[in-house]
């Protein structure tokens, strides 16, 4: 238990580093954060401007209220900086796997893993990630405690699912060196989430609920904090999301020994 | 331009379209990831419209359309290589060009081409699959005049993207860190709202469509496609249409002063 203590603490200790690291150099362009970060705020704004504007004349999109639709673009967002606030670094892998400097990486007494996902936080995602919370908090909603408990459980589902995604992301980096597009269509596919996912088609809600858990992931945590979810699919959310995860770690400890070590 | 000159640059875009097919899965996922955003919205305009079929005053099928249109015609305003222009400029690369014979600007121009091709190609046969998966209603444009105005906005539309991204990219010379990428980010944030990418432009309240439809950013997407919707009578088309031309040039001139004036501070760092 001791040993474990003091490698967490490794751990932390590393990932502190690391992200003040980050946090220094990407303050170093000023002119560029100012960029990004408008742009993240203002894309956030818009979306919410849009689903203002579609209620203006539309009442309900898939039986939803427009404070529903937003709760469930909140949430998103909530997911979503959690993974790229992060797991950036799996934007920088490919490089690393394609230039061979990921053989450094396994050498060293740390997790190979660890180090791809989280070698890079995102600091620019903060401001909007406190605001999500902030909005979220100011939604009014209430709960009591036993939706309180299934709103935490389906909320850590959510992040189990998003982690598990960004390791088989990096696993497929290994295997075919194709992570930018890899990790590009998984954001395509969870923009699919900032609306319900009642509003696709059976099929495609299949496909966003078992094969890729987007659905999962982002809009069960949206649908427990406003009341909407029973006990079984609180279940099949746990099923499905330490499901995820074990393959997840499977797929990337099997990539680990497709890793050719090319150019380096 | 010259006989000679134009086989040049005919050569320039033959060899971007086989580069398209050098990296064939880049490209495929490159596709697959316009189909999830083009389902997502979708979807989204399709619950919307199911329940309320005159919504915004559009006909269900005048909407779906539009949303499908956008595929085309992102891929026809939108799809260009020359994005990479940012990246040289802020490499130092741009220096092999500045030796050698060829015009910068024809030379990305014609590259743009073969990618918007090979995009437009790919998108029409996504568009057939999804209409065969999704059955949607269609709005059928028939008038002759009105088809004829649509290419010819899209193709205008086409150009106004070249000179503005263009001079987008030049904005590195001043600002070359992360090649050019944060302004970049916030230039796409900004046209996916107010080129009409999510809905038609004139779905917005009075007040802010007069002054949206007026910017250059409304030509791309939203007006090759009200057009297409019969949704502009003739005087509205022809002013969409000389307002376009306008814009091409200002936006012509301002490439060419810019890169101009940015030649004059480049530093070629990297090299």
């Amino acid at each position: 238990m001791a040993d474990k203590l003091k490698r967490l603490r490794i751990y932390w200790k590393i990932w502190w580093t690391s992200s003040i690291l980050s946090v220094e150099s990407v303050l170093e362009n000023r002119l560029g954060v100012a960029f990004l970060l408008s742009g993240k705020i203002v894309r956030f704004i818009f979306f919410i401007f849009f689903l203002v504007i579609i209620n203006r004349q539309v009442q309900q999109i898939a039986g939803y209220s427009l404070n529903q639709m937003i709760t469930f673009f909140l949430m998103f967002n909530l997911l979503d900086l959690f993974g790229q606030l992060f797991f950036r670094g799996i934007y920088w892998f490919r490089d690393q796997v394609v230039t061979g400097e990921f053989d450094f990486k396994l050498t060293k007494p740390v997790s190979p893993l660890f180090q791809a996902l989280t070698r890079h936080t995102d600091i620019l995602d903060l401001p909007l990630l406190v605001a999500t919370i902030i909005f979220l908090f100011r939604q009014g909603i209430t709960l009591t405690t036993s939706q309180a408990l299934v709103f935490l459980i389906t909320l850590v589902s959510g992040m189990v699912i998003v982690t598990a995604i960004h390791i088989a992301v990096a696993a497929l980096g290994v295997m075919t060196t194709e992570v930018d597009h890899t990790i590009m269509i998984y954001r395509d596919l969870s923009m699919m989430a900032r609306v319900p996912v009642d509003v696709y088609t059976d099929s495609v809600r299949a496909l966003l609920t078992f094969v890729i858990p987007i659905a999962v992931a982002y809009t069960l945590p949206a649908k427990s904090l406003l009341g909407l979810v029973t006990l079984p699919t609180v279940l099949l959310a746990l099923v499905i999301s330490a499901l995820a995860l074990t393959l997840s770690l499977r797929l990337w400890h099997y990539a680990l020994t497709q890793y050719s070590s090319a150019s380096s | 331009m010259r006989i000679s000159s134009f086989k040049k640059y005919f050569q320039v875009a033959k060899t971007s379209w086989s580069g398209g097919f050098v990296y064939r899965l880049n490209f495929v996922m490159w596709r697959v990831r316009n189909v999830v955003q083009l389902i997502a919205i979708y979807f989204l305009w399709f619950a919307v419209m199911s329940r309320n079929p005159t919504a915004f005053n559009y006909s269900t099928s005048q909407m779906l359309t539009y949303i499908l249109g956008t595929s085309i015609i992102r891929a026809l305003v939108f799809g260009q290589r020359s994005i990479d222009a940012q990246g040289e400029i802020s490499s130092g690369d741009l220096n092999n060009y500045l030796v050698k014979p060829i015009s910068y600007f024809r030379y990305w121009f014609s590259r743009d081409i073969a990618d918007k091709l090979l995009n437009i190609l790919f998108s029409i046969g996504e568009i057939t699959i999804l209409l065969f998966w999704l059955r949607p209603e269609i709005y059928l444009q028939t008038n002759p005049l009105m088809l004829v105005s649509f290419l010819l906005a899209s193709l205008l539309a086409m150009v106004m993207y070249f000179y503005f991204s263009f001079l987008i990219s030049m904005t590195t010379f001043w600002i070359p860190e992360e090649n050019g990428w944060p302004q970049r980010f916030f230039i796409f944030v900004i046209l996916e709202f107010f080129s009409g990418g999510l809905f038609p432009l004139d779905i917005l309240p009075p007040a802010v469509y007069a002054v949206l439809g007026k910017l250059p950013s409304a030509y791309f997407l939203n007006t090759p496609l009200q057009i297409y919707l019969g949704r502009l009578d003739l005087s509205q088309i022809v002013t969409s249409l000389f307002m376009m031309a306008f814009w091409i040039v200002v936006l012509r001139l301002l490439a060419n002063r810019t890169f101009r004036k940015g030649l004059k501070i480049y530093g070629a760092y990297g090299r």
